[in-house]
């Protein structure tokens, strides 16, 4: 064994291994997916948007098809609705499965995760599969977002199965055959995965049945460890660090995309600000405040370019978009602005970088402006950001009732 | 040496090198000893033909782990950087006294039509594969495609002529479950190493049990 693996070193074929998943063409691709998901790196034709009625409960969630292709005589224009089935679900995150053949909605109150076939006619996506039981089959509430591990899918649920405690990392297989859970020490949002470091990391929020409640009514007491960033090993599915901040609500987080970049940022809602995880030499992480959003941002989302040369930031309650410059990972710096959009969430940015949609309606129960929309940046190439003034969605006002629009994928 | 440099050659051909070598060369890929290897499914069985003509039946292997692979000798990018690692856990496995005894590799082609039993055998030699324990297989495409189906695995033909597939390795144990599927973009031939021989570390099935072993696409 020693003898053929010194013929071919571990090094090159982790160069190997590289070079095949980022060859030069994909340092301009898609940002924000699973790396173990083939990144869009052509524009994009078809959006895939998960939303419910502006009325939760009055109507079904649904899969809105958007006509995103520059060329279409209905570009900008809803094609159709795939209504699930069953109201009061909470439409919130979505993610493709590794093939990109399934997308997967998952659904913050009733837990159920809804599977479309978005491969056989990506404009008409098919609902396959309905998963019901999903607190007793995993033991997890609260599901946030699904992230594609090969031929699975691994979900970050906030909660125990009640809907309080800790939550945890639920495993599926691609066609929604449930595999195994992971138990967390805090209530997992999002999952971002470096895999030629065998390191997961999951960022933290709230238990579902704080978000079922009027906000009015939120007991942080009741909250375990949301000021926490959990350091995984990957491969054993085991937590080997927890990073801790004095801020909480530790939302988005984000890996650099470029090979052997170590380091990373996650925003923290409650703490209006940008921090830095970075593995060193050792293999431990570090964790640091990079920036401040300003103290009335909230923010909701972070997106990154493709280049690793900026973060965007959605402040949820300044009501406005922020680039920031990251060429200097540790002295970012406010870029640019987008003001007076109001309550922006979820954004996603185009393949080239060079477009960023971003929608406005957070959870139902938080919401404060019923101005439902999704909108469209376009950013220059020194970073500028733009409002498109030729793109606008109003969910407010949309033909088959109003409907808060949230995660958004391309095609 | 000249291994050294088909490698580096095929690294070029990968087209991404300058570019990674202006982000600093990549730390040596990690590995863990203790990975959590969860029983993901059944393994459908089914029947190919290796480049002798010869049936092998998946469930022929029961008792043994299994790497299994879908690739194809035309793809430019992955498939011969897997085939290459293969080729090093090959090595490994031998060393480690369990190649063609207790742990054996397929590679199935997803393009029968292209990849004729001449062409999958070349493919085989050039990569040094030793049909005592790895062995290359097809089947005619009608045959071949409810095996990808069965794996979720699938063909497609892109408008310049290539061949897109899901690039997964799945590692199946001795009673013919699915343990772990690797990404082919980053695949370690290390890890998968220390995964096989987690595997083999497992008590081995009874005979009783491998009687009633997964659904067969034998049958259908």
């Amino acid at each position: 064994m020693k003898a053929e693996f010194r013929k071919l070193p571990s090094r090159m074929v982790l160069v190997c291994a590289l070079a095949a998943a980022f060859p030069a063409s994909q340092l301009i691709a898609e940002t924000c997916i699973s790396p173990y998901i083939k990144a869009l790196s052509k524009p994009e034709t078809v959006m895939y948007l998960w939303a419910l009625p502006a009325t939760p409960g009055q109507g079904e969630d649904f899969l809105a098809v958007i006509d995103v292709n520059l060329a279409s005589a209905t570009y900008g224009k809803i094609l159709k609705r795939i209504p699930v089935g069953s109201k009061g679900n909470e439409a919130h995150h979505i993610g493709y499965t590794d093939d990109r053949t399934k997308l997967w909605a998952a659904s913050l109150n009733s837990d159920r995760f809804f599977i479309f076939d978005v491969a056989t006619d990506p404009m008409n996506p098919k609902l396959i599969k309905v998963i019901d039981n999903v607190a007793k089959l995993t033991g997890l509430s609260g599901p946030h977002t699904p992230y594609a591990i090969p031929g699975r899918i691994l979900v970050s649920m906030a909660s125990g199965p009640d809907g309080t405690g800790p939550g945890g990392l639920a495993e599926f297989t691609n066609e929604g055959r449930f595999i195994a859970s992971h138990a967390a020490t805090n209530h997992p949002y999002e999952t971002v995965i470096k895999p030629e470091f065998n390191r997961m990391i999951t960022s933290a929020w709230f238990p579902q049945k704080t978000w079922m409640t009027p906000m009015a009514q939120w007991d942080p007491s009741t909250w375990s460890n949301p000021n926490t960033l959990l350091v995984w090993d990957l491969k054993e599915r085991k937590i080997v660090q927890t990073l801790v901040a004095p801020d909480a609500v530790m939302l988005a987080a984000r890996w650099m995309l470029k090979p052997g970049a170590k380091y990373g940022y996650n925003i923290s809602s409650a703490g209006n600000s940008i921090w830095m995880f970075k593995m060193e030499d050792d293999g431990n992480f570090s964790y640091r405040k990079a920036a401040d959003t300003g103290p009335n941002c909230s923010p909701a989302d972070l997106r990154q370019s493709p280049d690793d040369k900026f973060l965007y930031v959605s402040c949820f309650v300044g009501s406005e978009i922020q680039a920031w410059d990251i060429s200097d990972p540790e002295k970012i710096r406010l870029h640019d602005t987008i003001q007076g959009v109001v309550q922006p969430n979820m954004m996603h940015v185009t393949f080239d970088g060079r477009r960023l949609y971003f929608t406005n309606s957070a959870i139902s129960s938080i919401d404060y402006s019923p101005r439902y929309s999704m909108q469209l940046v376009q950013i220059g190439r020194d970073g500028r950001m733009k409002l498109d003034p030729n793109f606008k969605i109003d969910f407010a006002r949309a033909p088959d009732g109003p409907a808060r629009p949230h995660d958004m994928l391309l095609n | 040496m000249l291994r050294q440099f088909a490698s580096v050659v095929l690294c070029l051909l990968l087209g991404s090198v300058p570019s990674l070598f202006a982000a600093g060369a990549p730390p040596e890929p990690a590995v863990s000893a203790n990975p959590n290897l969860s029983v993901i499914g059944r393994a459908p069985d089914f029947a190919l033909r290796d480049t002798e003509g010869r049936t092998v039946r998946l469930s022929e292997y029961r008792g043994r782990v299994v790497l299994l692979a879908f690739v194809f000798t035309s793809c430019p990018g992955v498939c011969p950087l897997i085939t290459r690692q293969m080729s090093a856990l090959q090595a490994g496995l031998k060393e480690a006294g369990v190649f063609g005894r207790r742990a054996n590799m397929l590679s199935v082609t997803v393009d029968p039509e292209t990849d004729t039993s001449k062409v999958l055998a070349e493919y085989a030699q050039k990569f040094g594969a030793d049909p005592a324990g790895w062995r290359f297989l097809r089947e005619t495409m009608a045959r071949t495609r409810p095996v990808l189906k069965a794996y979720d695995e699938w063909t497609k033909l892109l408008p310049k002529g290539e061949l897109d597939h899901p690039a997964r390795v799945y590692l199946l144990d001795q009673k013919g479950d699915i343990r772990e599927i690797y990404s082919l973009a980053f695949f370690n031939e290390k890890q998968a190493l220390i995964d096989i021989q987690t595997l083999l570390a497992e008590a081995a099935p009874k005979q009783a049990e491998e009687s009633t072993q997964s659904e067969s696409l034998l049958r259908r």
